[in-house]
């Protein structure tokens, strides 16, 4: 037996020894590369993705594994480039400030994909690894990056998307990743697109909406959003011709000032009032199976949701019921937002810096962009993701109802557009992944909370999700409750002491009570 | 020195594990709570917490919750312990068993299931009033959630009685009510403290319910804590801490301390 014991034990002691060494093997002299990304935001390969599906619709029956993700793709092209094997660590996250908390808990990453507001805030506490020069010199071959992105986004992250802090360039620090808009996802068989032009963000607190409509379950959008209720007229009334409108807009979208965070506070309350949810990611379901008929959502979620509406089929491929949905964007001006790639203090900024750029070879960038829905924010040098985007969208040449989707703000060159179907281009996926030039000229990027702005936006946040009881009530409760636990002690220990012991009735003489549970010696 | 393998020595892990992963997190919290954002010591969390009567409301507010929801499962489980452990059919362990699977399966899918199931009703089967009691829905999923965590010590507690006593108590002439509150509840109250701590500590905390079936509109003390440790893990800390503080007086006032007469779950 005790020989049986000790090999076990030794097994178990040597196996992971074994299993480590051969590890050790395989990836023996290479580099690591730390990366972390949100879930769900890169080609992992296998069916879905694109370079599988190509395959199927070429007519082929392709195999899992003819279809690598782009982090296996991305350490064969590495080691085939620079003449040493890297090996990448890759790992996820949920939200921005899950993110935030791993880097103070002091685990490190050599590149990571946080939003614009995180990358402000990252690069203010200097946290944050500088591009290298090199990284922006366009003869190089392999730097796709600087060669293939889009100027629109190049000219956004050069004045950090026009705020007014501009102390950390968003481009020393950060390369793009995807970006989009957000608007609401709704279902057009109960929702009208005038009506949604009429109501605007009020569409949040409007009574025909109530327990229709979904609000995301983190402050900052939905601030963003009560902001958009809030100063909707104001926003309106500013003359987009104006050469200070950017500024306003943006000013407007990110005011944390006291005054407007108590404006802000009835509106979030009557938001809380008229929604259905506060989701993270319910919304998509629940506009699909009619729980609800309006979803504010960001636009590469938004595309992914048309799609699998239209499809018919649900997340995990279910049959259920075809649905159209729409995307709309509020004219008052909604958010733009950006994801990029940062490398934290410390990072191999070789390694991570050929990733980013192994991203933004074009076919890459479109491989990345069918598998998630979002939009990239490269254009390809030969506007290679303006042929992707005709490829999902372009329109028979004799269709009827077409107009020319101008999209030459985002391409390289002065007149890019695609003929689209009329719906694509104003409520469809188009529209959704491709905003139109209108719809950006109407939107402001989101500044992070300074200390101050952060404690006060914090807890609004808290007293709008949680209920508030009036002072008596609460005083009232607690003084039942120290009560009752007056009243259980007095049961409990009343007996220890003699005043609350009860006298034995006359003729009867006090035993030592038995306990039944133990075995009595007399018994 | 010569090591000599005692069995005291077997609590090691155990005392490293109690350090490690109780003690010491303990700790930290404790440090998180009385310091600013520069680590100095301070009082600001604990007095923002006690002055902002929306902090004060969502504990009272959880501690409803919690109440309700051990009350229910108090008044669903007893009278099923109470029928298993003294019924005579054979394989009773059977019948347990269909009460603990649901325990097995991951506790996200279940509530999943519960959404899905309350969607159906509300949308499809005329049952509007559903979509928009976010608080029903919230206990009703915390009750199914925790219901075997009730049954389980009070089936035990309950098969443990004595027959003999039953018939004594007959004997001396006490009727069937009687017997039931002088002997069966007086003599299963451990089970019932150990179902009642288990039940009601956890449904203050457990937000995914919450967030799922209340919509996100409910806010339990747990919701609370996790969203400050998105921004601000000293009142985060706080939250935390005081709400140690409820659960630890909680305990000690029901007993849950004192180990000969706890049960705590069941030997199947």
């Amino acid at each position: 037996m005790k020989r049986g014991l000790s090999i076990a034990l030794a097994a178990a002691f040597l196996f992971p020894t074994l299993t480590t060494l051969g590890g050790c093997a395989r990836t023996k002299g290479a580099i690591t590369l730390r990366v972390y990304n949100w879930e769900e935001y890169i080609d992992e390969g296998g069916e879905g993705s694109y370079v599988y599906d190509m395959l199927a619709e070429e007519g082929g029956e392709p195999d899992e594994a003819d279809a690598p993700s782009i982090i296996d793709d991305f350490e064969a092209w590495y080691e085939e480039t620079y003449g040493e094997a890297v090996h990448v660590e890759y790992a996820t996250f949920g939200t921005n400030e899950d993110m935030y908390n791993e880097l103070q808990l002091g685990n490190s990453y050599d590149l990571i994909c946080p939003s614009d507001y995180m990358i402000m805030k990252l690069a203010a506490e200097d946290r944050l690894e500088k591009y290298d020069e090199e990284f922006f010199d366009k003869s190089v071959e392999e730097n796709y990056y600087v060669r293939n992105v889009s100027p629109f986004i190049l000219e956004k992250f050069q004045t950090n998307g026009g705020l007014a802090t501009r102390d950390c360039l968003w481009s020393d620090y950060a390369a793009g990743y995807m970006w989009g808009t957000t608007g609401f996802v709704y279902n057009p068989q109960y929702v009208s697109e005038s009506d949604l032009d009429e109501l605007g963000w009020h569409a949040f607190t409007d009574a025909r909406y109530k327990g229709k409509i979904t609000a995301k379950d983190n402050v900052r959008d939905t601030y963003f959003a009560a902001l958009g209720v809030a100063y909707e007229d104001e926003l309106l009334a500013l003359d987009p011709a104006a050469d200070n409108y950017q500024t306003e807009l943006t000013r407007i979208f990110n005011a944390t000032d006291e005054e407007t965070v108590a404006n802000v506070y009835p509106i979030l309350l009557d938001i809380k009032k008229n929604i259905y949810s506060f989701e993270t990611d319910t919304g998509k379901a629940d506009l699909v199976n009619g729980n609800i008929w309006l979803n504010y959502a960001w636009s590469g979620d938004a595309v992914y949701a048309l799609n699998l509406a239209e499809s018919g089929e649900d997340e995990d491929g279910d049959k259920t019921a075809s649905v159209l949905l729409d995307y709309y964007v509020p004219k008052a001006g909604t958010n733009l937002w950006f994801d990029g790639w940062v490398m934290p203090k410390g990072a191999n900024k070789k390694a991570a810096q050929a990733f980013v750029n192994f991203l933004s070879k074009p076919e890459n960038a479109i491989r990345n962009s069918y598998y998630i829905g979002y939009t990239s924010v490269i254009a390809g040098e030969n506007n290679e993701m303006l042929d992707y985007a005709k490829y999902l969208y372009e329109a028979e040449e004799d269709a009827e109802d077409t107009v020319e989707y101008d999209l030459s703000y985002f391409f390289f060159g002065d007149d890019v557009s695609i003929l689209a179907d009329r719906t694509q281009a104003t409520r469809r996926q188009l529209y959704a992944q491709f905003p139109s030039a209108e719809a950006i000229s109407h939107c402001a990027v989101m500044d992070y909370y300074r200390d101050e702005a952060n404690v006060r936006i914090n807890e609004l946040w808290s007293r709008v999700k949680a209920e508030t009881l009036d002072a008596w009530a609460i005083i009232v409760i607690c003084v039942t409750v120290v009560a009752i636990a007056l009243f259980i002690v007095f049961v409990k220990f009343g007996g220890k002491i003699d005043f609350f012991r009860r006298k034995p009735k006359e003729g009867y003489v006090l035993v030592k009570q038995v306990d039944a549970d133990k075995p009595q010696d007399d018994a | 020195m010569k090591l000599h393998f005692s069995r005291k020595m077997l609590c090691i892990p155990y005392a490293v594990f109690l350090v490690f992963f109780v003690i010491i997190p303990m700790l930290v919290i404790l440090f998180y709570a009385f310091t600013d954002k520069e680590l100095h010591l301070s009082f600001s969390n604990f007095i923002r917490f006690f002055s902002d009567p929306t902090k004060l409301s969502t504990i009272v507010y959880s501690l409803v919750i919690a109440l309700i929801t051990t009350v229910a499962c108090l008044l669903i489980a007893y009278p099923v312990a109470y029928i298993l452990a003294r019924s005579k059919i054979k394989k009773k362990y059977v019948i347990v068993l269909l009460f603990v699977t649901p325990m097995w399966i991951n506790f996200v899918l279940r509530v999943n299931a519960i959404r899905e199931l309350f969607n159906l009703l509300s949308a499809q089967r005329g049952m509007e009033w559903l979509a928009g009691s976010n608080y029903f829905k919230t206990v009703f999923g915390m009750v199914y959630d925790f219901l075997p965590f009730m049954v389980l010590p009070l089936y035990t507690t309950l098969l443990k009685i004595d027959q003999s006593l039953y018939e004594a108590s007959a004997d001396l002439g006490a009727g069937a009510f009687t017997t039931f509150t002088r002997v069966t509840i007086p003599l299963s109250m451990p089970g019932i403290m150990s179902g009642v701590t288990m039940v009601f500590l956890p449904s203050m905390t457990n937000y995914v319910v919450s967030d799922m079936l209340g919509n996100a509109k409910v806010t339990i003390v747990g919701k609370f804590i996790y969203e400050y440790f998105g921004t601000d893990w000293h009142m985060g800390s706080m939250v935390a801490l005081v709400l140690l503080v409820v659960v630890f007086l909680s305990t000690w006032l029901s007993g849950g301390f004192k180990a000969e007469d706890t049960v705590r779950g069941a030997n199947l």
